[in-house]
């Protein structure tokens, strides 16, 4: 254990590049599909937390079942939709690294909607009542509420992107983990447990420790500096 | 200035039915009243914030302000705060030192007291002319001096600007103070309106004179 721990340090250290290839593909899906999420969800869970419409109830329970869904029903449905018998097999998409971000984006985009929802319902109401009470436009009224947001939503972001980073299953199955091509570090780690090889595998673990440490160091650094 | 007739009734059971009222510009309305009489309600309909029953606005083409009981106070500094209604720094520095929160003038105002935060919000309200204004309890979480502070503030508004003031309060010292009128709500309804010395020192309806009793007057 001592001296697989002591080899995967020298490895991080030698800029190993079939390393450095899965860190690079895991930057690219992580990063995009988190930031993809973000675009959609955050306006998606304003407008739930905000506003009162009919199928807003439906829309929250859908949105509830759908951060409940396990990443593998997520990927088998990606898979049938863009395999061979399914409706998208023209675009050939499967096995791809755009296939493994569109998956993502469906998996993590729920998180942030909840995270806005929860926290737009809870704000909004009051502040609403002040800013109508000053006279001010919707246009200002949603400014304000953006501002207050802040927090919430890079705190939504980090929350999206370390799901993203730790997901396995629906990208194992989307992305067939493909070395030099889709292979991301935890479909990584998978692969190389099960061939026995340890060392690349717990320096993937590390980093990815060390990127969960890294994410919650920010999150909290933020939290002091937003929620003024 | 005059309102419509209206009713507002919530879960079936109507919670106000109130007949035409005269809001006199330049002068201050008290609206006093028990616990669950209704005014905060009636100040919400008046701002627009809700609505009667029959989804009508009450005034239409009339500025209302209206200061709620729990002011929002948004996520940027007190200042801030006080000139997002009216770009108007040496007003804003005005109100501020009249109600004795210049020193938090840089503050985050989330960082504010209660009785801070109601200061803040009382100067806000007062940097933009309305024809009508409508304090929800706007000086309930503070004490006697700012108080005192708040209600020279709102006289001195009401004052330059010409404009109404409707005063919710629970203190009848204060409508003593401050108003010129009183209305007195019971139940949803209102029961007596007049001249504040009048209705406060010779009520004539039974149950005003009972409210009045019971909180010492």
């Amino acid at each position: 254990m001592g001296s697989s721990i002591r080899k995967a340090i020298e490895l991080i250290l030698s800029a190993d590049p079939e390393l450095l290839n899965i860190l690079s593909t895991t930057a690219k899906v992580c990063l995009t599909s988190s930031i993809l999420a973000l675009v959609l969800g955050v306006p998606i869970g304003i407008l739930l937390g905000a506003e009162r419409f009919p199928g807003r109830k439906v829309l929250l329970v859908l949105n509830r079942t759908l951060i409940g869904m396990p990443p593998v029903v997520c990927g088998l449905l990606f898979y049938m939709l863009f395999s061979g018998v399914g409706p998208f097999r023209h675009l050939h998409w499967l096995f791809t690294v755009k296939l493994m971000i569109l998956a993502q984006v469906v998996l993590i985009t729920p998180i942030i909607v909840g995270v806005m929802e929860t926290f737009v319902a809870d704000t909004a109401p009051a502040l609403r009542e002040t800013a109508r009470g000053l006279g001010f436009g919707r246009m200002k009224e949603y400014r304000l509420l953006m501002n207050e947001c802040l927090y919430s939503i890079f705190s939504a972001y980090l929350l999206s992107f370390a799901r993203a980073i730790a997901e396995v299953g629906a990208v194992a199955m989307v992305g067939g983990a493909i070395a030099w091509k889709t292979n991301v570090m935890t479909t990584a780690i998978m692969m190389y447990t099960n061939r026995g090889s340890f060392t690349l595998g717990i320096a993937l673990g590390l980093i990815l420790l060390t990127l969960s440490l890294l994410v919650n160091i920010v999150l909290s650094v933020m939290q002091g500096r937003l929620s003024r | 200035m005059k309102t419509t007739a209206f009713t507002k009734t919530y879960n079936k059971r109507v919670v106000l039915d109130l007949p035409e009222l005269m809001l006199p510009e330049g002068k201050i309305t008290a609206v006093i009243g028990p616990n669950g009489s209704g005014k905060s309600t009636f100040a919400k309909i008046l701002a627009g914030i809700e609505r009667a029953d029959d989804r009508r606005a009450i005034f239409s083409g009339v500025t209302v302000g209206y200061l709620p009981q729990k002011s929002f106070p948004f996520r940027m500094s007190t200042e801030k705060n006080i000139l997002q209604n009216g770009n108007d720094p040496a007003r804003a520095a005005a109100l501020m030192k009249a109600l004795g929160i210049e020193a938090l003038a840089g503050q985050s105002a989330k960082k504010l007291s209660g009785g801070e935060t109601a200061r803040m919000a009382l100067c806000r309200i007062l940097m933009k002319r309305y024809e009508l204004l409508i304090l929800d309890e706007p000086t309930a979480a503070m004490d006697m001096e700012s108080t005192l502070s708040a209600e020279e503030c709102i006289r001195a508004y009401c004052a330059e600007t010409g404009c109404g003031v409707l005063l919710i309060t629970h203190s009848l010292s204060q409508a003593r103070r401050l108003a010129d009128r009183v209305i007195v709500f019971h139940e949803g309804k209102l029961i007596e309106q007049g001249e504040c010395v009048q209705v406060l020192s010779k009520p004539k309806q039974e149950k005003t004179k009972r409210f009045l009793e019971f909180y010492g007057l």
